[in-house]
């Protein structure tokens, strides 16, 4: 290398020293809506948990068909509809009857007495 | 010139886990992430447009960006800052894309609010100089000498955000640095070298 360039490049080498040891300021303004941005698209507080499990769930969406089928399920639960056992009955090839020799008996819920004939 | 501060190996991970208890909804963390990213974005910026309203434009839409990914940011897929630079990058190059044919003068002159008149004359004209002698290279090599010689970058990390190889990263660079020599050369004695 040269004299020349060799003092090219250390005099190339000062103007960026110069350059590193005066980095622009950045505006106090500007400083400001950048945080005030980032305060706008922080996500609240909750954790990455909560969100992953979220997310891995499906969304709002699918919390909103869950929370819709299980209303609807209590509902049917509390208040069924007549076409209910009817349907059940079809479903599962049995048709039920009253029996009196039943009544009162302890196991005449749960579909015991339907399973067994 | 120390290059290493850049490429500490827990400054990745440091980023990161910012970035993370930023999108957890920690407040502190919002506030160290845009001290910490913003100077950076913004000097970058500034030496890349040589324009004050330009490149805070520029840093506020990186800045956003930044915002906007923390919730799907991965731990491990790339370092934090290098992404920064890389959009930082990309938007000044669509900036000067814009700017197309428009010549240098109309450029508006480098500004530096730090430099008051009671500070040095020599010190201000040398920034000035190398400012408007960065002006006169064309875009790529542009950043990668910005890149490597005033953030202080190392090449790989340079070959990640110009997404180049380094091989190319060393080629721009030191076309880059000719040019500027060349630049500069008629402003020797006006930047005090020609006594030193």
């Amino acid at each position: 290398m040269s004299d020349k360039n060799h003092n090219d490049d250390i005099e190339l080498e000062a103007l960026f020293a110069n350059a590193r040891a005066h980095p622009p300021v950045v505006p106090h303004e500007m400083m400001a809506r950048v945080i005030a941005d980032a305060k706008t698209m922080q996500p609240s507080g909750t954790g990455p948990r909560w969100r992953n499990w979220f997310a891995a769930f499906g969304g709002l969406p699918a919390l909103g068909g869950l929370v819709t089928a299980t209303c609807v399920g209590f509902w049917m639960g509390v208040a069924p509809p007549d076409i209910v056992p009817d349907l059940a009955a079809a479903v599962m090839g049995v048709e039920t009857t009253a029996n009196p020799e039943y009544e009162g008996s302890v196991i005449n819920g749960y579909g015991w007495d339907i399973g067994e004939g | 010139m120390d290059m290493s501060q850049s490429n500490h190996p827990t400054e990745a991970s440091d980023e990161a886990a910012l970035l993370r208890r930023y999108a957890e909804g920690d407040p502190v963390a919002a506030r160290l992430l845009a001290g910490q990213m913003t100077p950076r974005v913004f000097g970058h910026a500034m030496r890349m447009l040589g324009n004050h309203a330009e490149a805070e434009d520029v840093t506020q839409e990186a800045m956003m960006r930044l915002w906007r990914i923390a919730p799907d940011w991965r731990e491990g897929d790339a370092k934090v800052s290098t992404w920064l630079y890389r959009v930082t990058a990309n938007l000044c190059t669509d900036r000067l894309r814009k700017r197309g044919t428009m010549g240098l003068d109309e450029v508006a002159e480098p500004e530096d609010p730090q430099m008051s008149a009671e500070q040095n004359m020599q010190q201000t004209a040398r920034v000035d100089a190398l400012q408007k002698a960065l002006n006169t290279l064309p875009d790529r090599q542009r950043q990668a000498v910005v890149l490597r010689h005033i953030d202080g970058l190392a090449n790989p990390e340079i070959a990640a955000i110009l997404e180049v190889g380094v091989e190319a990263v060393e080629s721009l660079t030191a076309r880059g640095k000719r040019a500027l020599k060349q630049a500069l050369e008629e402003k020797r004695d006006a930047l005090g070298f020609s006594d030193e």
